[in-house]
């Protein structure tokens, strides 16, 4: 005999408006197996779940319908109240009779009888139901950290901090990143590398983080809590335990001052033995093998130079590739971002003038660390320029390239005005085109105002065309705001491209099985509820790869992650949802079609047994499998096919 | 293997710009390609754009239709043309009811339009169709050592989401023609994307001059030995209205302006009569002179 419960929730009017409440817990009562029927105003309200409760105790029920909202929205309120009650919390059942029914519909009557229809397979679903305990599963109390630039060192340092040992992985020889590469920051105006430099000592420094820079993730096994990881070390060429970071190698390199810098955004030149800028951490050299003579061609001169320089007998050109693995609880992807590339877009010049530059190059010109050693000199001819020219949104808000904002655009040139007009004084003539000037920001708008004062012509306008005069730049920009098109001459112009992921992030949302949103970022679990956690439980993400923002947002959201991550790391064991599938092994012929349908890796096939197995750790019930068996032996808990099919034949 | 096109010639090159036709249907012979003359051709349609769209989509559909009977691609030289058959083609893709009306329209004359028919222009049919290596087994005189700044015109190039034979931001596919005949085209000036002025010719003829004359003068200061088009509506700018727009920017110019069919020939050693050469009216023959003596 079932004794199945069923309450009826008003949800203020939300459902009493639109469906008869009081009928339907009439009705209810009528239903075969149910021994009593509520109804009340906020049923997840405390009275609402004393009334369970007590009903519970009252009438010995084994099964519990609340007929309410989503189960999205409280199944996991409910779930407690009913556990609380005294009898197993999957032995419940809601039926949606608000965003189902009473929203859905106007007319009373007719949603009445659907809310009793729902009602009715809830309670016929309620009385197969089965009592199901969550499995646990040990935790490796370890992280690893995705990414070396300012969201991956917050997120590495507050993790190590908490005690958890840290694998922080870079696939440069310096972490840094781009905050690195920059000047100044907005709107503040504090040195980037003066408050960077000191956190990127500590990662150098702390006894818990482990730093493997040069180092790409190639693999990834497991799942929350116990992840195991492969890590490619590529070589340097320079045994970094000897390496004192002399410099010796760098200054007798055949190749020096001849490849372009990727660090100075091609604005300076290193040699094929290079330390990206003074202050990388390690501070170690490193030997480019794309350019280094001695390993593209198998000859330096009589002797490779560096190695002739090294006086610890640093320098090993037999270093190998080696690939290391680590065991990890939780994972925080911090890979950042890339810059458009404004090549293609011929309208803006940059593929026919040095003289047109990205915002990241007049980073490198401005920085006293830069090639120039921060004097503002134009490309062409190394002079300095009388007048600057700012276009704003190039790639970006645009739907043949990005459509999204940059975030960070509008106050990065602000923050260039200021420090040009430093620099080069009040007599540099400073034009901007922007399509709107967005300030949001804490402090934004007051710099913005500020900066206003600063003498700069504001066009509001996207140049139609940029001309290469070859001794200046002519750009036509049609200025919304007076109507009037303009011809504005000028000797440098600074585009600021728009933020798009890093080239490599596909490849590595594969790896680690993430998703990517249409933009080509890494998608977040929920934009506003959950925007560090992924879809993949135990990974998580914080900073640009994410989605553009500037560092405040950055480092907030790196440590949202850390902590996101320390969360789970600070558990010695954790539960794992009992809502899975398993497999009927009487009936599996072990085809292995659930194998391959699988989108999270959960299956696998038992060889010996020739049946197929659920890695109920990684399962995460999506359901794929069931429909894909052939011979119905997978089976999702508590949504068999004898329950789905007693529900669908009460109603039809 | 010889290739088949239906010449559309449209109206400005059977009405004045005869240099481009002539130049056409000499050099493109030698490449194998046979231009066919289909009776029933009639205007574009691009002229009536404005006024009327239908008309222009019904003129345009009835070309093509009659192209479609005769199961041959068009080749239509005029940039303007092109354009129309282009659009209408796009238009009534994407269009079914319209297109049915439009068809409806044609059976008087016992036509059909399905949008089976290619449409060529002159830069694609050379540089993607015919090709590079092909045009340069044929060239005898190689246009060595003359410096030429190319112009495309705004049909040929916009609007790209229609589909134009080049690049609408940084067209480059007449500066390699040019290049494989022996001729040093510059990739970039930059005047190169400006407009010809014709289309300000009728309301505001004064700034149509006044747009040709800024590009002829940049051009002539830069040291250009001529200009290349692949329009008849820019060539007449350009060529027939050359020293009016002088005048308009105060500026005595002396641009040679060759058609690249016309540039094609003289490479391809054809006499410069059969080119129509003696009827654009730039100093071509400091050009056309130079090359016969080299």
């Amino acid at each position: 005999m079932h004794r199945v419960g069923v309450f009826v929730c008003h949800c203020g009017i939300n459902i009493a408006q639109n469906v008869d409440v009081e009928a339907l817990t009439e009705y209810a009562s009528t239903l075969d197996g149910v021994v009593v029927s509520k109804n009340y105003k906020y049923m997840c309200s405390d009275v609402g779940a004393t009334l369970i409760k007590d009903m519970i105790k009252q009438h010995k029920l084994d099964a519990v319908v609340v007929a309410s909202c989503s189960p999205r929205m409280h199944e996991h309120t409910f779930r407690e109240v009913v556990s609380d009650g005294g009898i197993n919390p999957y032995r419940l059942e809601m039926a949606n009779i608000r965003e189902h029914c009473s929203w859905a519909h106007s007319d009373k009557q007719q949603a009445t009888e659907k809310a009793k229809s729902l009602i009715r397979s809830a309670v016929a679903k309620a009385k197969l139901l089965e009592s199901l305990t969550p499995s646990k599963i040990p935790v490796t109390p370890n992280a690893l950290v995705i990414g070396g630039g300012i969201a991956g060192i917050q997120a590495s340092l507050d993790l190590a901090n908490d005690g958890f040992k840290v694998y922080l992985v870079e696939q440069e020889p310096t972490i840094g990143g781009r905050m690195a590469q920059l000047d100044k920051t907005f709107p503040t105006l504090d040195c980037s590398s003066c408050i960077l430099t000191p956190k990127m000592m500590e990662v150098a420094n702390h006894s818990n983080i482990e730093l493997l820079t040069y180092s790409e993730v190639v693999g990834l096994e497991g799942s929350i809590g116990n992840y195991k990881v492969k890590i490619k070390k590529k070589p340097r060429y320079i045994d970094i335990e000897k390496c004192t970071g002399c410099g010796d190698c760098a200054a007798n390199c055949r190749l020096k001052n001849r490849i372009d810098s990727e660090f100075d955004m091609g604005m300076g030149k290193r040699g094929a033995a290079y330390m990206p800028f003074p202050q990388a951490v390690p501070l170690k050299y490193t030997i480019d093998a794309k350019h280094c003579l001695f390993l593209t061609r198998g000859k330096c001169g009589d002797k490779p130079a560096c190695k002739e320089a090294c006086l610890q007998n640093a320098i090993n050109f037999d270093q190998k590739e080696e690939i290391i693995e680590v065991k990890v609880g939780a994972i925080v992807v911090t890979t950042g971002y890339d810059l458009l590339d404004p090549t293609s877009m011929y309208e803006y010049g940059y593929a026919n003038s040095p003289d047109v530059i990205t915002t990241l190059e007049l980073e490198r010109l401005i920085s006293s660390s830069g090639p120039t050693k921060g004097e503002i000199l134009r490309p062409s001819d190394k002079q300095k320029p009388k007048s600057v020219t700012f276009i704003l949104c190039v790639g970006s808000r645009d739907e043949t390239q990005c459509s999204w904002c940059c975030r960070i655009g509008c106050m990065s040139v602000l923050k260039h005005v200021y420090l040009l007009r430093e620099k080069l004084g009040e007599d540099l003539e400073i034009n901007i085109c922007y399509t709107d000037i967005r300030s949001y920001g804490k402090g934004y708008e007051e710099f913005y105002r500020k900066i206003r004062g600063l003498k700069t012509n504001m066009f509001r306008g996207r140049p139609s065309e940029v001309r290469d005069m070859k001794t200046y730049q002519k750009i036509d920009v049609f200025d919304t705001t007076t109507n009037k098109l303009f011809e504005i001459k000028t000797d440098m112009i600074v585009l600021v491209p728009a933020l798009v992921p890093r080239k490599n992030s596909s490849e590595l949302a594969r790896l680690l099985r993430l998703t990517l949103s249409g933009d080509g970022f890494l998608l977040e679990a929920h934009p506003k509820l959950r925007p560090v956690d992924t879809f993949v439980n135990g990974i998580f993400i914080a900073g640009c790869c994410q989605g553009p923002k500037d560092i405040q947002d950055t480092v907030s959201q790196a440590s949202g992650a850390a902590s996101k991550a320390a969360n789970i790391l600070s558990k010695k064991e954790l539960e794992i949802d009992p809502l899975i599938t398993t497999v009927d092994e009487e009936v599996c012929t072990g085809c292995g079609i659930c194998v391959e349908v699988c989108p999270y890796e959960a299956r696998e096939l038992n060889e010996k047994k020739k049946v197929a197995r659920v890695i109920e750790a990684l399962c995460m019930g999506c359901g794929a499998c069931i429909s894909a068996c052939p011979s119905n032996a997978s089976i999702h808990k508590n949504f068999t096919k004898k329950q789905l099919l007693n529900m669908v034949d009460d109603i039809v | 293997m010889k290739k088949k096109y239906a010449l559309f010639t449209g109206c400005m090159m059977s009405t004045e710009q005869y240099s481009y036709e002539l130049s056409v249907r000499e050099s493109l012979p030698v490449l194998e390609i046979e231009l066919v003359d289909l009776e029933g051709f009639s205007c574009c349609g691009e002229p009536m754009k404005s006024v009327n769209q239908l008309l222009m989509l019904y003129l345009s559909a009835r070309n093509l239709a009659i192209a479609e009977k005769n199961a041959l691609p068009i080749f239509a030289p005029c940039a303007m043309c092109h354009l129309a058959l282009s659009e209408c083609k796009h238009i009534l893709e994407n269009n079914k009811e319209l297109k049915d009306r439009i068809n409806g329209m044609l059976s008087a004359e016992d036509l059909n339009y399905t949008g089976s028919v290619d449409i060529v222009h002159t830069v694609d049919l050379l540089h993607d169709i015919v090709g590079l290596e092909e045009i340069k087994k044929h060239v005898k005189k190689p246009l060595t050592g003359l410096k030429f700044a190319t112009h495309y015109g705004c049909h040929l190039i916009r609007p790209s989401e229609i589909g134009r034979p080049v690049n609408s931001e940084n067209p480059l596919k007449m500066e390699e023609i040019l290049r494989i005949l022996g001729a040093e085209p510059v990739n970039y000036y930059p005047e190169k994307l400006d407009c010809c002025g014709g289309i300000l010719q009728i309301n505001l003829p004064e700034s149509a001059l006044t747009k040709t004359g800024q590009k002829l003068k940049a051009i002539q200061e830069y040291g250009f030995n001529g200009l290349v088009d692949v329009c008849p509506w820019c060539h007449r700018m350009y060529d027939a209205k050359q020293v009016k727009a002088g005048e308009t920017v105060a500026t005595k110019l002396e641009v040679p302006v060759f058609y690249l069919t016309q540039l094609l020939g003289l490479a391809f050693g054809i006499e410069k009569e059969k080119l129509g050469l003696d009827l654009n009216l730039s100093p071509v023959d400091k050009i056309v002179l130079k090359e016969a003596s080299g």
